[in-house]
């Protein structure tokens, strides 16, 4: 192919929109937001799962840096960035995000902080299985940024 | 935000057929339960970047939403392939690609693959209404050149005019969206 080529093709979606029906919008989220209130406890209880497995694969890791070890964590509590909001626990998210900050921030640099992990799954646990007020919840999430951003490349 | 959707806005997924891509079996129950809700009835699930190729190649697509799947990212591979492979008219599908950790890296892979929109998580239904709208908004062209095929990058969103605020995360900025405001004209 030499060169750019440019089409319009046409928009197949746009075209099923504008047909007659379909939900008003706020009933449409609505529902959406009802539905995933149904489902709540099946993602807690996978949360939950996920959150064994982390705990487990950090026993079993090494005090030495494990590439292959740490990236399987990473792959692990990658899955529940998202599902903290639908298990009524939205700071999840944050601190797996931070943890999966953190893992990034080690395999770019070849190191290895089992303390730093494991901060951040205890934090997990901590956030999923207890009412902390909001305050104490930021304090956490602040620390745990702190901990990934030490590890953070320079400039 | 332009093209964002209002309240009494109608969103009508009835014929559209859609496919759904994640490996997780929590990630792929919150996305049809999201749109579901938001009236589609026709859903093509898949769980690796084999069913969903096989599923892309038996029927036509409306929308595609795929995980980026990381770390094996078999999520990008899919958008790659879609737009690079498959043939007309599912090569042109917008695609919304969700991304749960998404480090610069990820969301330039993301735009250079070929999707259309990303969603970060956590995915939450006011934030897919938005992307849906504007990704049949969008007069945007496609391109296909021997380095990229998909929609053109060449696009911006301004945002709001100055004074009006920023928005900070995607969910915040729907709120705003969604309001009843008057519509002109």
């Amino acid at each position: 192919m030499s060169g750019a080529q440019f089409v319009t093709p046409p928009n197949r979606l746009a075209e099923i929109m504008r047909k007659p029906g379909g939900i008003v919008v706020a009933d449409a989220i609505s529902r959406a937001e009802r539905n995933l209130e149904a489902i709540r406890p099946a993602c807690r209880a996978d949360m939950m799962g996920l959150l064994d497995t982390c705990e487990a694969a950090l026993k079993a890791m090494g005090e030495a840096y494990d590439e292959a070890a740490v990236t399987t964590l990473y792959a692990t509590a990658v899955r529940g960035i998202g599902a903290g909001a639908v298990c009524g626990a939205p700071t999840v998210d944050l601190a797996l995000t931070s943890l999966c900050d953190l893992i990034t921030h080690l395999l770019a640099r070849g190191q290895h902080d089992r303390k730093a992990l494991e901060v951040h799954i205890q934090a997990w646990r901590l956030l999923m299985t207890t009412e902390l007020p909001e305050a104490a919840r930021e304090t956490m999430l602040e620390g745990l940024r702190r901990v990934s951003a030490h590890h953070a490349p320079q400039g | 935000m332009a093209s964002g959707p209002i309240s009494r806005d109608r969103i009508n997924l009835d014929g559209a057929s859609i496919l759904l891509l994640d490996d997780t079996p929590m990630g792929m129950s919150i996305l049809v339960q999201i749109v579901t809700g938001l009236g589609a009835k026709i859903l093509h699930r898949c769980a690796t970047l084999e069913e969903a190729q096989k599923a892309t190649e038996s029927c036509v697509l409306d929308l595609a939403i795929v995980d980026a799947m990381p770390p094996s990212g078999a999520g990008y591979e899919f958008v790659r392939w879609l737009r690079t492979t498959a043939t007309e008219p599912n090569r042109y599908a917008p695609v919304l690609l969700t991304t749960g950790h998404t480090p610069a890296r990820d969301v330039f892979r993301a735009r250079d693959v070929g999707s259309t929109l990303i969603i970060r998580k956590p995915i939450v239904p006011t934030v897919v209404v938005e992307r849906i709208f504007r990704a049949t908004a969008e007069g945007r062209q496609f391109v296909m050149s021997d380095s990229y095929s998909g929609p053109d990058r060449r696009h911006r969103d301004l945002g709001p005019p100055n004074g009006v605020g920023r928005r900070y995360t995607d969910g915040d900025s729907f709120e705003l969206a969604i309001t009843d405001r008057p519509v002109a004209g």
